[in-house]
Order: structure tokens, then sequence, then C-alpha cells
């Protein structure tokens, strides 16, 4: 799914209101001007409603559901979706180590991360088990 | 009264027709149409399709609009709608945990139904029942 959209200068909390959304969305940033997520239900959904209020903040959106066929790799493509993803699981896993781990805290940001996990990550059911083993011990 | 809205209903559209039911109009009648067509059948309202009076504004739901527009005031309704906003829209903060799990079982409901107008009478015991909880999470924080 790509989106691509215009919103006006001003106010300024227009264009960080959009940019805050699609980043919490997981989307990637290409060329500058070009958001990129995986295609679900979800961003589909999401995407279209973004549109919409793009337009409502006088600004122009477009969505488009489209194949790559040059310029990069698509594992490439799908290993930076994955990265950030997997250095904040790598994270949580590294912080459950700790002595006086915040598990309440951990979870949450277990369940933010996972909302961006669009390609099922290993790492991320392992970051998963290991919440829910941890929450057991006394 | 008819209303209109795409096929597939989910979270937003299941509460807006429970509430349509409830609280604006004792015998809708509901028709769905195509995703993406915008042609409405004369003399419809249309709900949750991009554009419509009854729609997502102003980045929350097409049940916070209907809250807006028929002037529904019940803080209960309003947890709801804010409960629609964290599984439908994107918001920065999240405050209700049962946002994820409501939005899952909305998903499962219309892929355990037949049909949309199946999907919309089971939905609508779903909200009975976050209403039910809501309303007794409210009177015991009264009593304490």
């Amino acid at each position: 799914m790509l989106l691509a959209y215009k919103i006006p200068n001003k106010p300024t909390s227009s264009r960080v209101f959009v940019w805050r959304k699609v980043r919490k969305l997981g989307a990637i940033l290409l060329h500058d001007s070009l958001w990129v997520l995986p295609a679900t239900t979800r961003t589909r959904e999401q995407l279209r409603w973004l549109a919409n209020e793009i337009v409502e903040l006088k600004g122009d959106a477009t969505v488009w559901e489209s194949r790559l066929t040059m310029g990069i790799d698509e594992e490439k493509l799908i290993a930076s979706f994955t990265e950030a993803l997997e250095a904040e699981y790598r994270q949580i896993l590294a912080r459950l180590k700790d002595k006086d781990r915040d598990l309440a805290a951990l979870s949450r940001q277990y369940q933010q991360a996972k909302m961006q996990d669009y390609f099922d990550s290993e790492l991320g059911r392992r970051v998963r088990d290991a919440l829910a083993a941890n929450g057991g011990k006394k | 009264m008819k209303w209109v809205t795409w096929q597939n209903v989910g979270i937003d559209r299941i509460g807006c027709a429970w509430l349509i039911r409830k609280f604006i109009d004792k015998n809708p009648e509901f028709i769905f149409i195509p995703e993406g067509s915008t042609a409405l059948p004369k003399g419809a309202e249309g709900f949750d399709i991009p554009g419509a009076r009854l729609s997502h504004h102003g980045g929350h739901c097409s049940f916070c609009a209907f809250l807006r527009q028929y002037k529904l005031n019940d803080p209960l309704l309003k947890r709801i709608g804010r409960i629609i906003d964290e599984a439908d829209t994107v918001q920065e903060a999240n405050v209700e945990p049962a946002a994820a799990g409501l939005d899952m079982i909305c998903i499962g409901i219309r892929l355990a139904s037949p049909d949309d107008a199946t999907a919309l009478e089971r939905g609508a015991m779903i909200y009975d029942a976050l209403y039910a909880a809501l309303k007794a999470e409210q009177q015991g924080a009264q009593q304490q």
C-alpha cells in the first residue's frame, strides 16, 4: 500500500498530526513523500480514513495498492520494516533480564510493537513467550 | 428509515447500527452496498462511507459522528466512542484496553456470520454487553 499526500504548510500542527499517525502505523518513507505499508485489512482501512482526514485538513491524498517492479529489492524493503521492529523487540528482551524490570511497562511496549509487526516476526513470538513466562514467576 | 453502508461491517459500523436502533430509529432498514461505492439509494442516509455526514471526521470514528450529530450526551456512549476510536483510527494515546479485544471480536462476528445483516444483529448483543459492563463499572466507582 502506498500513501502519497500534500498538505498545506500552515498550520504546522496538521502536518505533524498526519506525520505522527503514519509513523504510528509503522509506515516507511520512500523518496521524501511516499509512505509504504504492507497491504492488510487493517492498513487498507486505516489509510483510507487517514486520506479522508488529510482532505479534511485541506490537503490532497491518494492511496495505492501496488506491486514493486524495480528499484529496490522487495526483501530489502521487508527488511527495513523488520529492522526497526526487531530492535524494539531486542530491547524488550534485554530489559527483561534486569532485576528491577517493569513487566507491565514492557508488556505495553510489546503490544505497541506488535501492532507494527506485519511479517509475523519470530523474535516477536519469543518476546511474547518470554513476557508470559516471566509474569508467572514470583 | 433506510441506512446505507459498505459491505463487510466491522467494529465501527456494528456499533453505529446498534446506536441507531437503540437511540435514533426504532425501525431501521440497513442496506449494504459494495465497498468503494458512493452511489447511495434514494432517500437513504449513508454512514461510515468516506465523505458522508455520518462518517469519520477530525480523526474520530463514525460512531462519534452519530453522537455529535444526534446530540447523544450519555458519558457511557462517549466511552464506547473512545473505545471504537482507539480500535478503528490511529490515536496517539491509548487509554482503553478493551479496544483491541472488541475489534477482534467484531472482525470475528462478521467472519462467523453468513451476511452483514446477521453480523449487525449478533454484534448488537456485544454492544449491549459492553454498555452494561461500563455502566456497572461507573456505578461501582460511585459507590467507592
